[in-house]
């Protein structure tokens, strides 16, 4: 039940317009169970869930081209604006900035999540299948599903990595800054931030759960993940280390305890 | 205060920042990835002849070269007698049905009129296609590719029936006659052109290009997303960039329209209802510039529950927390990319595995193999598998423990 409870938790978790467009897991765990699971009803309804993460997929990417340039333009005006201004305004719009850029980044990552969340219930649920009926349908339908617009996360990954150079260069060196007025500023930036970073959240630990080991291994298991040690030693904030030794040490309290402060 | 100074060279680095990336850079990955990319890629890769016409089962192509001096335009028809590559595709989707002249373009420019492996932006769908990769991968290309015809052939019986002959009246054009004009107006004021030379030249790293990519869709099936069944377009940030380009030219995104918009862009295979509906996007996210394109219909936190959420990345000033924030989302990129190759390795694998036991099996059916070789062999490829398998680890997740040994108290996960 791993699996399918961990999407289901994700999905929870995912921004609010895209919770219909994951896989119905459980629905096709329920037809494959049933006693004598067609495979032109199953086909056809995997097919559908495809056409669906395309149709999403595509749009989402769209958008995100279109708002990349956008930021990009924004902060061109901005350093054309204020140059190697020190004043208030800078500061308060490189902070609109930034917010939205690692915002921004998040919902890319969140959208590779997406793609590759669906193509793992897939692979699962085609695995099941074949369990089920001795059928061999699996190997087929995966090199198609490799094939699909969904499944091609190349362009977004880009995106992630070039916002992540850029936000070297956005955020100032490791110094202490004043952030008072900042801690004020947070209030209005919490609202998208939040959701992100929960679902960010969540999908880590959906990775690591999925990662863990298996008890059906076989040819088609991924390894074992591991978030060691020596990966959270960036070198930098503690606290980035001890929110990090948070997630590793206690990852379903953590999810639970920020449901509850929903 | 260090503040200043600091902010200073901030900014400075910040504006290098935008010059360059106003052209937009690629960090190359890998060659190995990229390799591997590129490998399972390679039946979608576009060749990098010129004019290429080239049945393959039935499959015709056609390279075009739009009026604005290359842009170039994949467009590939399928005869209603052979197999259409895009069977695949109508397999999967009905509303993909597969027309005789279904086609999926991409327009790559780099080098006016050459190919591009384009792998960064999906190229084709699934056509196995030369592949320009071939040093590499020739091999695992043969096997794949003659391993997609085994597929192939099974999967048209199966769906033959999803074909639907009808033509689409985008494509039915003479695209021929679209070939003759090439650059006469070179003047490209798009910062697409790069180099006006035409090169054969594989590229793994994308200078501004033009990409289309059309799916079309027969307009007797009914597609979800958009209901008059039109094309669905996968669009690019160079395909993006040209658009913004014609849109400012026609005096910006509120006086422009989709028509003159189409038509400064003329990239071939583009329509005015991709562009009306990209037109329609770029007008909300200007002038609603806030960045959730999700919306602002996340549930409002009442402000006491934002600083009890915040409180959760320890109390830290905002711009920690978005730093933090960013850790953790980098780190999930990163997982995921490896996941993804891992996951992209273990089916490549188990085609091989697949390929070799059909071979065997035809083999003993022949009678030809001898019962006591089948056992080592297949033991051979399990350790084959395993061997490999073995190389993944390490080399993709560090210390992970080996796939031999998994972990036995694990509570039983359900795949």
């Amino acid at each position: 039940m791993k699996f399918g409870k961990r999407i289901k938790e994700q999905i929870q978790e995912s921004l609010p317009e895209w919770r219909d467009k994951f896989l119905r897991y459980k629905e096709l765990k329920n037809l494959i169970s049933s006693p004598a699971p067609a495979e032109s009803i199953f086909v056809g309804l995997l097919n559908a869930e495809i056409e669906k993460f395309n149709a999403f997929f595509v749009e989402q990417e769209e958008d995100f081209i279109i708002h990349h340039k956008e930021l990009q333009y924004r902060i061109q005006r901005l350093v054309e604006k204020c140059g190697d201004n020190d004043d208030v305004m800078f500061r308060e719009e490189i902070g609109e900035i930034r917010k939205d850029i690692v915002n921004f980044h998040g919902e890319m990552v969140l959208l590779v999540n997406y793609s590759n969340i669906n193509y793992t219930g897939l692979a699962k649920i085609l695995k099941k299948y074949d369990k089920r009926t001795g059928g061999a349908l699996r190997s087929p339908f995966i090199q198609k599903v490799l094939r699909q617009p969904f499944f091609k996360t190349d362009l977004v990954s880009r995106l992630v990595r070039e916002w992540e150079t850029t936000m070297d260069a956005m955020f100032p060196a490791l110094t202490r800054e004043v952030e008072g007025y900042e801690r004020s500023a947070a209030v209005s930036s919490a609202a998208a931030g939040e959701g992100i970073f929960r679902n960010t959240v969540a999908a880590l630990m959906t990775m690591r759960e999925m990662r863990r080991g298996s008890s059906t291994y076989g040819a088609y298991s991924l390894p074992p993940l591991n978030l060691s040690d020596s990966d959270l030693v960036y070198g930098r904030d503690i606290s980035l280390l001890r929110y990090l030794f948070l997630i590793d040490k206690s990852c379903s309290n953590l999810i639970t305890r920020e449901m509850d402060l929903s | 205060m260090e503040a200043r100074p600091v902010q200073r060279s901030g900014s400075r680095e910040l504006s290098n920042l935008t010059r360059t990336s106003s052209i937009p850079s690629t960090p190359n990955p890998s060659s190995a990835a990229a390799a591997e990319v590129a490998f399972m890629r390679s039946e979608n890769n576009n060749n990098n002849t010129q004019f290429m016409s080239k049945p393959l089962g039935g499959q015709n192509y056609h390279l075009l070269a739009s009026s604005n001096g290359g842009a170039v335009g994949h467009i590939c028809s399928s005869s209603s007698s052979g197999f259409s590559t895009n069977l695949h595709y109508s397999s999967m989707e009905k509303h993909y049905a597969s027309s005789s002249s279904n086609a999926a373009a991409a327009a790559a420019l780099r080098d006016d009129s050459s190919w591009c492996s384009d792998s960064l932006h999906g190229g084709f769908l699934d056509f196995p296609e030369n592949h320009h990769q071939a040093s590499q991968i020739e091999d695992g290309g043969g096997i794949g590719a003659a391993f997609d015809d085994i597929q192939k052939r099974n999967d048209w019986h199966e769906w033959a029936d999803h074909l639907i002959t009808d033509e689409d009246p985008l494509l039915s054009t003479n695209w021929n006659d679209l070939l003759l004009e090439t650059s006469s107006q070179s003047d490209s004021k798009k910062t697409l052109q790069v180099q006006p030379q035409p090169q054969i030249v594989q590229q793994q790293q994308p200078s501004p290009s033009v990409s289309v990519e059309l799916r079309p869709v027969s307009t007797t099936s009914s597609n979800s997303n958009n209901g008059n069944g039109k094309a669905r377009m996968r669009w690019t940030p160079e395909l993006h960039e040209a658009f913004v380009e014609a849109v400012n030219s026609l005096g910006g995104s509120e006086r422009a329209t989709p028509k003159g918009v189409l038509k400064k862009m003329k990239v071939e295979g583009l329509t005015i209802y991709h562009v009306k509906s990209h037109l329609q996007k770029y007008r909300t996210a200007r002038y609603r510039p806030e960045p959730s394109e999700t919306g602002s219909s996340e549930k409002k936190l009442t402000p006491l529950e934002h600083i009890t959420s915040l409180d959760l990345k320890g109390g830290m000033g905002i711009t920690e927390a978005l730093r933090l924030q960013m850790e953790v989302q980098k780190q999930l990129h990163e997982q995921l990319e490896i996941q993804r190759n891992l996951q992209l390795r273990i089916e490549e694998q188990g085609k091989y595995l697949q390929m070799m036991f059909e071979k065997q099996n035809s083999g003993l059916s022949k009678g030809t193999a001898s019962t006591s070789d089948s056992p080592s062999k297949s033991e051979q490829e399990d350790k084959k598998i395993s061997d490999s398998k073995d190389h993944l680890t390490p080399e993709e997740t560090g210390k992970c423990k080996e796939p031999e040994s998994p972990q036995p108290k694990r509570h039983k996960t359900d795949n």
